[in-house]
């Protein structure tokens, strides 16, 4: 008569046990694609960077930019909506044109355009998101983030220190690759390279993280790199002056101060 | 007789061997190293080349240039797949053709390969089409859009309209990826390499070949227009040298009756055929279109010996009834005006060595080689040939043989042949002045002479390439690409920001401005570059700013170090309004020619986002006011799917930039003609900067390479033209017999050339080679003709019987001559390649005019200066 009671506890611990050792296996995917969107998007409650972009051709020729990013998470609620603000600093003919970006994870992005010598703000249409940021090898959307529910997320690999993702679109006509892979780091969940894979397998184009920092408490991207195999160019970013929950008043991002930057922030 | 000779005549044997052994040494040197390239690594292969850049050397400047620019702007050769549709209302704009048109171009974007570690194929990012192009729009609520013009292909026939509406409103676009008139499209598909478009265009095809639909796909493109030229050049040797070979053979035949002893000039030919292109090909010379044609020209020049020695002994043969006499007679007899006719061909061929192009002195090299080949191959293999024949093959051979024709002289040839002889004794002053005459008309005519090529036309009119060449030429701004390159004049950069920055810092007007413009001034003093002088001034700006406390301060000293950053871009010449509005007007000037369809040049890209950043107003369509707003208006246009389009217009630093001309008509003189209307608008509308142009681009090279071929033909031909004169002197003895001689040529080559310009044919490639051959063989009738008639004088001490003399036998050689090369050689104008029936008709005309020339003009100016020519006879 005992031995049946002794058997059940036993059979229910190892079924638990199994769970945990599947569950270990097996992450929530999704989950983990949540996270590396939260961490590289989505740190503190705002934030701000300076950034010195160097873009690269085949050829050698290198063209820079620089710019400040004012970033504000509605909320604060990781992966919903955003606003970001792109202030041009440099090269001097392009100095204080701006962006301003409200991001709809859900829907179209809302985006203003602001040029200075043309006296101009001027709003773009949504469309294809998957154009270059101002010339660059980075997308407009490496910038501001593709969200992570556009995508049906398979986890092909899982390293000592990486979780080896493979992504392919939702809806195969809104993006010009067929999949893409990411290594989103264990610890952090920062994605530290993305590979985009064209209908035949090929990468065609391959972004690096190859700083990280922690920064008021945050692993932050301080240098990533963007490569284009078909042109055979590189775009390479680096970060500075990265700060934190500065309590960015909501009214800074708005179309009023895309003709009247709020300088002392971007100081 | 020459040691040579009779060396064949008595031992026929090792004189047919040594021709053999030496066709299957040439033949296997190719073969071997072609076929198994790794097993005789040390020997040459047969190479391939069809690009007619390669009529200039490697190294000439302008291809330098060229290959230069390419590089620097990331252009490519390319394809250009036109798409029309006659039989639906909107043209391609229909659900359908564009459904097709969508999958081709994917299709495109998928042709690439690798081969020995590099990719080859279609430049996928750079191809324009429907769905790989940007369009910007108006997006109502004063947004603008940018997206891709045809993202998918469309499912509505509105949809289907809408892309050619949002097309034609983007200059870029109309015109060139859209007809003007709406209603087709062209594709332009870059290749990794010329060499490639071949395989490329046969994918297309195969695609475009599973199409249901109504549209007709032109696939064309000066690449197709090479590549297709090799290979049909190929097709050409194969076919067209044959049939002229079996026309000589069958003409041969009808004179001399005997195919066994006919077919020894048929042998000498090929073994001079395949010894000049064995060695072409051995000794690591491409075949390319000029020595492609080295057999072409070898063949009759080889046959012309041989027919001389079978016309002799045909005549001789019947009377002396012994082939080894025969044949002695005939030897001795042509001995020296072969040796001689084949100095003077060499002489003519070996000139073009000396022009400035390699593929014609390859070609000029290699076809005196040849002659040579054939010389030498006719004095041994012909008589050695003769000798094996058994006697009593000879049996009933011979003019008046079998007893048909007791006289010789009596055949129907030689009756005509000594009216000829008669009417140009008697009527000797006549002749002269109607020669003459044909000079003076010939003398206009060479001034009418239209100097032109377009690889194009060397296919004939009704050839897909020029069917498609047509349809899309007539649609579209044009397919022959040409490329202006505008170079920012070099200018001392540390003067130009130096001076900027002073101005920019002084209209600051802060006291950071003043300590900056301070620093500037005492650092210019130091002579530093522009670089150093730039980072010196940021760095001792950069440090105050940083070191700024108030907020006003540091906004001033970063003022004034963005005032040096503004002044750093002062040397970007491309991004000045006046500039860009500078390279509109010459876009609009050479519109206006009629020559240039279509340009694409940086302000078209400036305009068109400038309009559409303005609501999409037409009033907007322009260049705006600053440098600044020409910058930012550019970054917008980078905010695309394809930012380095722009780089293929400017350079990234902005002090180069070019202009992409579609032009209508590859011809040279239409290039030319643009060329010409550049220079005249920049002479006439000095460039608000100093700016340096030149030229690039295919279309360009193509009249590059003329005007050196055109110069150095003349030269070559002036030079061989004097040679010829000596050796002439040397054979003669004489001045005043070798300026006799040189009569015939002189008069055949100012015919040939003054018909060319009277009937408007173009002088092109082939034209101009040509001269050489006329050369070589004009004056070979001339030798033959003096030589004999001479020898006869000195037996006959006559002249008025002498002439009768030789309108016998010598005569008849040449009149067979002319019939059996002139006519064998009409075969090549059935060919599908127009240089072909270039070179058969005039080699054809040539002949004939040379026989005349020579039968004609010689006997009647021999008649009239008889006492002066015969002088020194007569008083020996």
């Amino acid at each position: 008569m005992t031995r049946p009671f002794l058997i059940f506890p036993l059979v229910v611990l190892l079924g638990i046990g199994l769970a945990l050792q599947f569950a270990q296996a097996a992450p929530d995917v999704q989950e983990v694609v949540d996270r590396a969107s939260a961490a590289a998007y989505y740190q503190g409650r705002d934030g701000r960077a300076s950034v010195h972009m160097s873009i690269l051709d085949s050829q050698g020729r290198e063209r820079t930019r620089d710019f400040v990013i004012l970033r504000s998470d509605m909320d604060d609620v990781d992966n919903g909506e955003q606003r970001f603000y792109v202030f041009f600093d440099r090269p001097a003919d392009v100095n204080r044109t701006a962006f301003l970006v409200w991001k709809n994870p859900d829907a179209d992005d809302d985006r203003w355009l602001y040029l200075p010598a043309l006296d101009l703000v001027k709003r773009i249409a949504p469309s294809d998101e998957r154009t270059s940021f101002v010339g660059s090898h980075f997308f407009y959307e490496d910038v501001s983030g593709r969200g992570p529910r556009e995508d049906n997320h398979v986890l092909e690999e899982e390293t000592d220190a990486y979780y080896v993702m493979r992504s392919t679109p939702k809806e195969p006509g809104t993006a010009e690759f067929a999949s893409y892979r990411s290594w989103i780091h264990k610890a952090t969940f920062i994605p530290v390279k993305t590979e985009y894979y064209d209908e035949a397998g090929e990468a065609y184009r391959i972004y690096t993280a190859s700083a990280v920092e922690v920064i008021d408490g945050h692993p932050t991207v301080v240098q990533s790199s963007m490569a284009d195999t078909q042109t055979g160019g590189e775009t390479k970013m680096s970060y500075s002056e990265v700060k934190y929950d500065l309590g960015l008043p909501d009214d800074t991002f708005t179309e009023r101060y895309l003709r009247t930057p709020p300088r002392r922030l971007l100081r | 007789m020459n040691p040579l000779t009779l060396n064949a005549i008595r031992k026929p044997g090792v004189s047919l061997t040594l021709a053999a052994v030496f066709s299957l040494l040439m033949m296997g040197l190719v073969a071997a190293p072609t076929l198994a390239p790794d097993a005789f690594p040390f020997l040459q292969s047969l190479k391939v080349d069809t690009d007619p850049e390669n009529m200039l050397a490697a190294d000439e400047p302008v291809r330098i240039f060229h290959n230069d620019m390419k590089a620097e702007f990331t252009l490519h050769d390319l394809i250009v797949v036109g798409v029309v549709n006659e039989r639906n209302e909107q043209g391609v704009f229909n659900v359908e053709t564009l459904s097709d048109v969508y999958d081709l171009a994917e299709f495109a974007n998928s042709i690439r390969w690798e081969e020995d570690g590099e990719r080859r194929g279609v430049i996928a990012v750079d191809v324009i089409a429907p769905s790989t192009v940007d369009a910007i729009e108006q997006a109502g609520l004063g947004s603008v859009r940018f997206s891709w013009l045809m993202p998918t292909a469309p499912e509505t026939e509105e949809e289907a309209v809408g892309v050619r509406d949002k097309a034609l409103r983007i200059p870029t676009l109309n015109d060139t990826l859209v007809s003007a008139d709406g209603r087709a499209i062209a594709l332009y598909l870059p290749i990794t390499s010329k060499d490639v478009s071949y395989q490329v265009a046969g994918l297309l095809r195969e695609k475009v070949a599973g199409f249901n639909g109504e549209a007709t796909y032109y696939i064309t493109g000066l690449p197709i227009a090479q590549d297709q030229f090799g290979v049909e050049m190929f097709v050409q040797m194969a076919i067209s040298a044959p049939v002229a070979m079996v026309l000589i053979f069958a003409l041969m035949w009808f004179f001399f009756r005997r195919v066994n002893i006919i077919i020894s000039p048929m042998i000498v030919a090929m073994v001079s055929v395949i010894g000049a292109m064995g060695l072409l090909v051995a000794t690591g010379n491409t075949v390319h279109i000029m020595s492609s044609m080295i057999p072409i020209f070898v063949m009759p020049i080889a046959v012309l010996d041989a027919v001389h020695i079978l016309s002799d002994f045909y005549d001789r043969y019947p009377a002396i009834r012994d082939r080894r006499k025969t044949l002695e007679h005939v030897m001795r007899e042509l001995w020296s005006p072969m040796l001689f006719t084949t100095l003077t061909t060499c002489t003519g061929f070996a000139s073009l060595a000396f022009t400035p192009l390699p593929p014609v002195q390859v070609f000029g090299i290699f076809v005196s080689i040849g002659v040579f080949l054939a010389w030498f191959f006719t004095i041994t293999l012909i008589p050695a040939y003769i000798m094996v024949i058994p006697e009593r093959a000879f049996e009933g051979f011979g003019m008046g043989a079998e007893g048909k024709v007791s006289d010789h002289e009596q055949t129907p040839l030689a009756r005509f042949l000594h009216n000829v002889g008669g009417f140009s004794v008697e009527r000797a002053k006549l002749i002269l002045v109607s020669f003459l005459v044909a000079l003076a008309i010939a003398g206009y005519g060479i001034t009418q002479i239209r100097i032109n090529d377009n690889p194009v036309k060397w296919f004939t009119p009704d050839h897909d390439i020029r069917v498609a060449d047509r349809a899309l030429n007539e649609r579209f701004g044009g397919t022959y690409m040409a490329y202006l390159a505008l170079t920012a004049a070099q200018a001392d950069e540390a003067v130009l920001m130096g001076d900027d920055a002073g101005r920019r810092l002084g209209e600051l007007g802060t006291p950071a401005a003043a300590e900056v413009s301070a620093e500037l001034v005492r650092a210019r003093g130091n002579k530093l570059t522009v670089e150093a002088l730039l980072s010196h001034l940021r760095a001792f700006g950069e440090k105050r700013r940083d070191a700024a406390v108030a907020d006003e301060d540091w906004a001033a000293w970063d003022d004034a170090l963005l005032a040096l950053d503004a002044a750093a871009q002062a040397g970007d010449l491309f991004k000045q309004p006046d500039m860009l509005r500078y390279i509109a007007r010459l876009q609009y000037h050479l519109e206006a020619t009629g020559l240039v369809g279509k340009s694409n040049a940086l302000p078209d890209i400036v305009k068109t986002v400038h309009r559409d950043l303005f609501l999409g107003e037409e009033t907007a369509f322009r260049i705006p006011a600053t440098p600044e707003a020409v910058a930012q208006t550019l970054i917008t246009y980078q905010n695309s799917h394809r930012p380095q389009d722009l780089f293929k217009l400017v350079t990234p630093d902005f002090r180069k930039s070019i202009l992409w001309l579609q032009l209508k008509s590859g011809d040279n003189v239409d290039m030319g003609a643009v060329v010409a209307a550049v220079d005249t608008f920049i002479a006439d509308n000095p460039p608000p900067a100093a700016i340096s142009h030149d030229w690039f681009g295919l279309t360009y090279i193509n009249v590059v390479w003329q005007e050196k071929m055109v110069s150095g033909m003349a030269e070559a031909f002036l030079g061989s033209f004097v040679i010829v004169l000596i050796l002439m002197a040397v054979l003669f003895r004489s001045i005043a017999w070798a300026l006799l001689s040189m009569v015939p040529l002189t008069v055949t080559i100012g015919v040939i050339y003054g018909v060319i310009g009277l009937i408007g044919k173009d002088y092109d490639m082939p034209v101009a080679v040509l001269s050489s051959l006329s050369l070589g063989l004009a004056i070979d009738y001339a030798i033959h003709f003096t030589v004999r008639s001479r020898e006869l004088y000195a037996r006959i001490g006559n002249w008025t019987e002498t002439a009768k003399a030789a309108f016998g036998e010598p005569a008849r050689a040449i009149f067979r001559n002319v019939i059996v090369i002139g006519v064998g050689f009409l075969p090549l104008l059935l060919a599908p390649l127009v240089p072909y029936q270039t070179v058969g008709a005039f080699i054809s005309a040539i002949l004939v005019l040379a026989g005349a020339a020579t039968l004609l003009g010689l006997p009647a100016l021999i008649t009239l200066f008889q006492t002066f020519l015969f002088r020194k006879r007569s008083t020996t």
